[in-house]
């Protein structure tokens, strides 16, 4: 059976996913997609170059927070395979 | 330093030198895979590290990216980043779906994505076809762009600085010429496939040698990135903003390069290109591979979730500035931008920094090469080559060395299938934009592959039609104008469409313009993919395997045992040794071996350690998966299939009652019917043979067993007789009679009133039965007690000479039910039997009544000088009492009253007797107490053994003296009134009963009678008749009765006492016979 706590987290991600695409399309990049550079550097350009490490800060953190109970969200095969 | 400065330095690498840096990086990624093999036979396997895994999905950055992004910075701006944004965004979904994906591979040992989609929806032989021809036209060419990578970089590390950048036919530069360095690569790049992907056949089994050289090429590759672009950002210019200040400065009208919603980048292209490289990184060929087939670990997922998207993050962070960096340097020239990387350390003299760019790159490209070779191949063998080598129904005993040849010929033939696209379309438009055209492929495979994941309704039927119709339009808006702009169509196809209907354009397919070429077809291969896939899947229905596998893809993460769905069973199963000869056919005898080792170490089988009837069909689905592991779903199904054929065995339902909790519901209902259909058949209350018989038949025909039999008690030999039998029996086996000893199962079973079940007949451990068992080839039975109110009655045996294990728990439970019905039917038989008998024995009775009735005189002789008449009422049909008239002289009469004791059909016989007895001596006795004497003697003995008693009242009346000279036997002594005195006398004389003893003396005396006295001979049935007051009726009211039925006729005074006793009663019957004599003396 699917575990409980499986759910919420499979919920978190997809989340994650739906806003990461909202974030990287048009229209929320149109706010960066200016022509005037930030710090001699193309407004688009720093937006992805620091918005990109973050979200896989993100990913780690989420990563980390399931390290912390690994059981709670290996699966039975999990356990085998391990 | 400026660009001019570079130009000077003469910095040309030999040949030499580029020759053998290759070679020794090859020789250096032969020596890192032999390591992780060794490694790997240790048993410390470097796969168990998840930065391995990490490193190997890199193998998505090519040399596409490695040389090609700057390349497309430097002519697009900011439309390489999709390619890199796009996997981060999927990388969020891993911990479900990619993990999904290799949680179902591993338990499906599926080797590749047409493997996944094939056997997803039912194991379709031609889906995985269409899948690998899809594959093969659609993403073997970026091959090619890998070797033309590969061969267009050693061209220009070998030229001299300074020179023209060469067309691609002269890229090789100072190299002697005829050398086919593209050629040597592709070979070496085979040879590595060969070695480290096609060792074993079996490619669910992981191959460590090449997952860890594809790591360590990643690694190699994003080293050399990284350096060479801090090499560009800090050493060739000041930092970031350094070098975009300068482009700014050089380059003010290419500002937009860093804007989107450009005309060269509008935000519907780059959503297109976000969407098209999350699915590529998911379902491209060698993605699959990498993170599907060769995961050692789901665990590792985990950590590739952050660490691949860093790792792509990392290699595109100096994209930009090596692009920006490459264009001051070159005057804005972007004609080579895509090898700025490689230009760029060479132009300012970096030989070392170029050679390691140079392997980066060799990394990239061969890396893709080798991954995507051993997975198109796998894919060729077993959905292409596989079905073909099956259809032609070889008869060789071990095809394994020929499949593995064939897939190693397979590695080649992809590898040189690239080299060939490189070599006849070269610098073709269609070759550049291959990456995306294989992108736009591998997303095809998406709705089938997330649809097959999370919908059970997705079928076979819409995938096909999905995935074809996706490929078709695929090739008509995206590799048709490839083909115009390469020239290789003619453009009138694009200008005017297909048949010149304009509504057929290519790049306005049904008038949809304004969008730019990946944009357009991703919507028109999507909307009609998609469409097609869940139309179908709404409206077409699925089979029942193909429901199976869905439930197997779907709910992986349940137990996979819980299946639902009708259990299986094999008819006529192979045995296991005949699995592993069937495997080794494939595989090879000792991976075959090790396979069905491993196999029957993970069954939990009985201690007996034999596998059970319905183990065997677990067998087959692990044969059948292990197949799959090395030839695919779809030709190891088809292998099964054929096999068992051909064996004439058959899937067949199996009852659920042998299945699990989970299907307890069904297994009841199943349970039921066939119980209902057992009472139907006893209830029918047919002849006790034919309802045994038929139970027999359904038990027999339900279960499929071989012998079924039904033993019942004999009480007298005390054994267990062969009352019915269904089934093939030797004459000494089922249809003999069984002693009721311990010795035996069937005793044991009837003795100790329980069932006995022995699911596997090689471990018995009573000789007398082993003996019989063994001869008979029976390889499973049981033995249930036929109960009636607690007592065995007999035995319900079932025996099956195919299977094992058949008797589970639950179907025991059945088993004893019917054992119960055959004691139900018993019973009724038996009742029937009683009834039956009881209505003979009345039968019989009524008989008895009506000769004794006979025996009493019919009529009584009617004189002038006396009235007589009797009268017998027996209790029952017949009785023992006995009374006589007889006729002995002309004046003289002989009167008898006798009775017996009891009343049944003894004291009839005896009855009978007496009466034959006094009739046949007669004549020759002529008294009374004489009579009474020889009748004494004669009973004694008879009488003695039968435990009866006789008594008897003897009289003799002489009619014409009216004498009545009278013997007693212990009889009650008869009444006589005399009319003239009113006087009640009772006549009496010493005797004993008859039977005590011999030699008795009989008193006989003599009265004289006198006209109108009344003699009434009784017997104790009217003076013991009792009332419900326990009162009996008695001599008083006897007396009282004959002494007022004075001047009544002798029948009259009968009724008259019997209406008096019965009413005294109050019943109908009496409990003892009633007899009464009257006798009337007139003148």
């Amino acid at each position: 059976m699917r575990e409980p706590q499986e759910n919420p987290i499979k919920e978190a991600w997809i989340l994650c996913l739906v806003l990461g695409l909202i974030m990287i399309n048009f229209p929320f990049i149109h706010i960066f997609n200016t022509v005037t550079p930030v710090f001699g550097i193309p407004g688009l350009v720093l937006y992805f170059f620091i918005g990109w490490p973050l979200s896989i800060l993100v990913i780690w953190i989420f990563v980390h927070q399931m390290e912390k109970k690994p059981r709670n969200h290996s699966t039975p095969e999990d356990r085998k395979e391990l | 330093m400026t660009p001019e400065d570079s130009n000077l330095l003469s910095a040309m690498v030999s040949p030499k030198t580029v020759f053998l840096v290759s070679l020794s990086y090859f020789v250096l990624l032969f020596l890192v895979a032999y390591y992780a093999d060794h490694r790997k036979r240790q048993g410390r396997s470097l796969l168990q590290k998840s930065h391995i895994y990490t490193l190997s999905i890199a193998v998505y950055c090519t040399s596409w990216t490695f040389y090609g992004s700057v390349g497309r910075a430097a002519t697009s701006g900011l439309e390489f980043l999709p390619i890199y944004l796009g996997p981060t965004l999927i990388a969020f979904t891993w911990w479900f779906l990619l993990r999904k994906m290799v949680y179902v591979s591993k338990q499906q040992n599926i080797t590749s994505i047409a493997d996944f989609i094939s056997s997803r929806y039912d194991r379709s032989a031609l889906l995985g076809a269409i899948v690998t021809i899809f594959t093969v036209f659609g993403i073997t060419p970026y091959i090619a762009l890998q070797l033309k990578a590969i061969a267009h970089t050693l061209g220009l590390l070998s030229l001299p600085i300074g020179a023209a950048y060469p067309a691609i036919q002269d890229y090789a530069g100072n190299l002697p010429p005829g050398t086919d360095t593209a050629f040597f690569v592709t070979l070496l790049l085979a040879l590595f496939g060969i070695l480290f992907g096609a060792r074993h056949l079996d490619t669910s089994e992981r191959h460590e040698g090449l997952v860890v050289a594809v790591a360590f090429e990643s690694l190699i590759k994003l080293v050399a990135f990284l350096a060479v672009g801090i090499f560009v950002t800090y050493g060739l210019f000041d930092g970031f903003g350094d070098i975009f200040q300068k482009f700014f400065e050089t380059f003010p009208d290419r500002a937009n390069l860093f804007n989107l919603g450009t005309e060269q980048t509008p935000y519907t292209k780059w959503f297109s290109l976000i969407v098209l490289s999350m699915m590529a990184v998911m379902f491209l060929p060698r993605q699959f591979h990498i993170m599907v087939t060769e995961n050692s670990d789901p665990q590792h997922i985990k950590q590739a979730m952050w660490r691949f998207p860093a790792y792509m993050f990392l290699i595109n962070l100096f994209v930009l500035p090596i692009a920006l960096g490459g264009l001051i340097m070159n005057g804005g020239d972007t004609s080579q931008a895509d090898y700025f990387v490689l230009t760029l350390p060479l132009a300012s003299g970096h030989t070392g920094l170029a050679l390691l760019v140079f392997v980066g790159g060799l990394s990239a490209s061969a890396g893709m090469v080798m991954v995507s070779a051993v997975a198109i191949a796998t894919m060729i063998l077993n959905h292409l080559v596989m079905p073909i080598i099956l259809k032609l129904n070889m008869h060789v005993q071990d095809m394994s060395g020929l499949l593995i040849n064939l897939k190693r010929v397979n590695i080649l033939g992809v590898i040189f299938l690239g080299y060939f696209y490189f070599r006849v379309i070269g610098d073709s438009y269609a070759l550049v934009n291959i990456g995306l055209i294989s992108f736009m492929a591998a997303t095809q495979f998406a709705p089938a592959v997330i649809g097959g994941l999370y919908w059970k309704r997705a079928n076979c039927k819409a995938a096909i039609a999905g995935i074809s119709c996706g490929a078709l339009i695929w090739f008509y808006t995206l590799l048709v104008p490839s083909f115009v702009r390469s020239g290789w169509l003619d453009s009138d196809i694009l200008q005017n469409g297909l048949f010149g209907i304009g509504l057929l354009k290519p790049l306005e397919l049904f008038g949809l313009r304004g969008f730019d070429i990946y944009t357009h077809c991703l919507f028109w291969s999507m909307l009609v993919n998609l469409g097609a896939f869940l139309t179908i899947s709404f409206f077409a229905r699925q089979k029942e395997s193909e429901t199976m596998q869905a439930h197997k893809f779907v709910d992986t993460t349940t137990e996979i045992q819980a299946l639902p769905g009708r259990l299986k069973r094999i008819s006529k199963a192979p045995t296991v040794v005949e699995f592993v000869e069937l495997m080794s056919k494939f595989i090879g005898e000792k991976p075959a071996q090790a396979a069905i080792s491993e196999f029957i170490n993970q069954q939990e089988i009985d201690a007996r350690g034999s596998l059970s009837d319905l183990e065997i069909p677990h067998l087959k689905s692990f044969t059948e998966r292990t197949l799959a592991g090395h030839v695919g779903a779809a030709p190891a199904r088809i292998i099964l299939e054929n096999y068992l054929s051909a064996r004439g065995s058959e899937m067949e339902d199996v009852f659920d009652i042998f299945g699990t909790v989970t299907i307890s519901h069904a297994s009841s209902r199943e349970q039921l019917s066939v119980l209902y259909d057992a009472a139907q058949i006893v209830s029918r209350g047919e002849d006790l043979q034919k309802t045994l018989d038929n139970i027999l038949a359904l038990l027999a025909q339900q279960f499929r067993f071989d012998l079924c039999v039904i033993r019942l008690l004999e009480p007298e030999t005390e054994t267990l007789l062969v009352k019915s039998l269904v089934g093939q029996s030797s004459d000494h086996f089922g249809e003999s009679e069984r002693n009721l000893n311990m010795e035996t199962y069937i005793g044991q079973a009837f003795l100790s009133n329980q069932t006995i079940v022995i699911n596997d007949t090689e471990y018995l451990d009573k000789p007398t039965s082993a003996r019989i068992i063994k001869r008979e080839n029976i390889t499973c039975f049981a033995h249930t007690p036929v109960i009636l109110d607690g007592q065995p009655i007999g035995v319900l045996s079932a025996f099956s000479r195919t299977v094992k294990g058949i008797f589970t728990k639950e179907f025991v439970a059945l088993f004893e039910n019917m054992a119960r019905q055959v004691a139900i039917a018993w019973r009724n038989d038996q009742q029937l039997q009683e009834v039956l008998h009881v209505r003979e024995q009345e039968r019989e009775m009524q008989i008895a009544k009506e000769i004794q009735i006979g025996l009493l005189p019919a009529t009584l002789p009617k004189s002038e000088n006396f009235q007589v008449a009797g009268l017998c009422v027996p209790a029952h049909q017949v009785g023992g009492d006995y009374y006589d008239f007889i006729k002995r002289g002309r004046c003289i009469y002989d009167l008898v009253i006798a009775d017996v004791s009891g009343h049944n059909i003894g004291s009839a016989l005896i009855m009978a007797e007496t009466r034959t007895f006094i009739h046949a001596r007669l004549d020759g006795i002529k008294q009374p107490a004489a009579m009474l004497q020889a009748l004494n003697d004669y009973f004694l003995k008879d009488l003695d053994r039968s435990e009866l008693f006789v008594t008897m009242f003897y009289l003799q009346y002489h009619a014409d003296r009216q004498t009545l000279t009278f013997s007693n036997a212990g009889h009650n002594s008869p009444l006589l009134w005399k009319q003239y005195q009113q006087k009640m006398t009772k006549l009496d004389a010493e005797g004993l009963i008859f039977g005590i003893k011999k030699d008795v003396s009989f008193e006989q005396k003599v009265t004289q009678l006198e006209p109108g006295d009344l003699l009434l001979l009784y017997t104790d049935g009217i003076v013991e008749a009792e009332n419900s007051n326990h009162e009996f009726f008695g001599m008083e009211r006897l007396e009282k009765l004959l002494r007022e039925s004075e001047g009544q006729e002798p029948q009259e005074i009968i009724d008259r006492i019997m209406n008096q006793v019965r009413m005294f009663t109050g019943m109908r019957h009496f409990n003892d016979d009633i007899t009464m004599l009257v006798m009337k003396v007139l003148s």
